[in-house]
């Protein structure tokens, strides 16, 4: 709960500050935003599934968005970039889909 | 693969389960304050990092932005300039017509008869009267759409085909869009959008011709343009009007572009001289003199 509480507090202040982002990020963010979702779902099927942990979820969260901001910044570096970028979102796509099934058959029992 | 295979059967985080069997082995284990307070801290600055990274995402990136006033600018500025390149064109036509007026007033009163008559025709001065105004505007926005299809909106060649029929009907004079059209006028599009003597135009589009209202209608409509505005009313669902109008006012082109000129006396004179045909009097670049 102090999780869910703690993001939204978050996600509010966002809204009423409206920080800019240092132009040097703007590459990561697609990447990071995507990270972002996926963590969220898992953390929403773990609470489904009765094993949610906060601890577990903002250092997945956490390790997501670095990770994944880390991969395109050494794909940029070595010049594969956006093909990085987009086994990223792949890897990631796919998980999001996989929880969101695991999600729908706890709601639906479909 | 195994990676593959790995992704597709656990998605879930292994730590969650780890957790739980954490928890399930010690069921009474305090939950640290320092704890809670790190998560929430944490959780805050992710929520707020994400919501300044959507919203990033979401505008426009700035140079994109600036790139765009600069050109919206330029654009501005040199339309202006045109406006007022055109603008002083037509003043120095309307003096030299003027002029002209004056001379052959007192010199040849015939020759300036038909001066008035021909630039009449050619479309060089502005002219009044009664006439036909046929207005074509594109069809509606099909649902989920921001524009009609191409198929659905007026064409340069719709345009055409009504400004002949109303040549054809006896049209004196005609204009779309308050652009009169002359001998060398094209109807062209450029993209989806209709050129009419290379200025750009939009729906609707007003054609207007000056000549006996009743007749025009009646030969319009006879015409094969009569059936193709039908066409385009009935299966395209463009708009079609065509009413009569008691004083249409089409505006002159104020320029006279001299392309071929000839001396009518039989005079062998060997130094051409570019304005003697007709009197049509204009400064061009591309004057071309030619004795018979």
């Amino acid at each position: 709960m102090i999780a869910l509480l703690g993001l939204a507090l978050g996600v509010v202040l966002g809204l009423v500050l409206q920080p800019t982002v240092p132009t040097e990020l703007q590459p990561y963010l697609p990447i990071a935003v995507v990270a972002a979702l996926d963590a969220l779902f898992g953390g929403l099927r773990a609470t489904l599934d009765g094993i949610f942990d906060d601890r577990v979820f903002v250092t997945s969260f956490l390790s997501n968005v670095v990770l994944a901001a880390l991969i395109v910044f050494l794909g940029d570096q070595l010049g594969v970039g956006s093909q990085l970028s987009t086994a990223v979102v792949v890897v990631l796509g796919i998980r999001i889909f996989s929880n969101a099934a695991a999600i729908r058959r706890h709601v639906f029992k479909a | 693969m195994t990676l593959l295979s790995e992704v597709f059967r656990r998605p879930l985080d292994p730590g969650y389960h780890e957790a739980a069997r954490r928890k399930a082995a010690h069921p009474d284990a305090p939950v640290g304050r320092t704890r809670t307070v790190g998560v929430l801290v944490l959780t805050v600055l992710l929520g707020l990092v994400v919501t300044a990274a959507t919203l990033a995402l979401r505008q426009p990136s700035p140079s994109a932005v600036e790139a765009r006033a600069l050109l919206l600018g330029q654009i501005k500025d040199e339309t202006a300039r045109a406006d007022e390149a055109q603008r002083s064109i037509s003043a120095t036509s309307a003096q030299l017509t003027a002029l002209q007026e004056q001379v052959l007033a007192g010199e040849d009163p015939k020759l300036l008869a038909r001066l008035q008559q021909d630039a009449g025709a050619s479309g060089v001065v502005a002219v009044t009267g009664p006439g036909l105004r046929v207005e074509l505007s594109d069809a509606p926005a099909a649902d989920g759409q921001d524009e009609p299809d191409l198929d659905h909106r007026v064409q340069d060649v719709d345009l055409q085909v009504v400004v002949n029929g109303l040549w054809a009907a006896g049209a004196e004079a005609v204009a779309i869009n308050g652009t009169r059209l002359t001998t060398t006028t094209a109807i062209r599009s450029a993209g989806s959008a209709v050129l009419v003597d290379l200025v750009a135009m939009s729906s609707p589009y007003d054609v207007d011709a000056i000549g006996d209202s009743a007749t025009l209608q009646t030969q319009l409509a006879l015409g094969s343009a009569g059936q193709h505005l039908a066409t385009l009313r009935d299966t395209y669902d463009i708009g079609v009007a065509v009413s009569a109008r008691t004083d249409l006012r089409l505006p002159g082109t104020g320029q006279v572009t001299l392309r071929y000129a000839s001396t009518p006396a039989p005079t062998s004179s060997a130094t051409p001289s570019p304005s003697a045909d007709g009197g049509v009097a204009g400064s061009s670049s591309t004057q071309e003199g030619r004795t018979p």
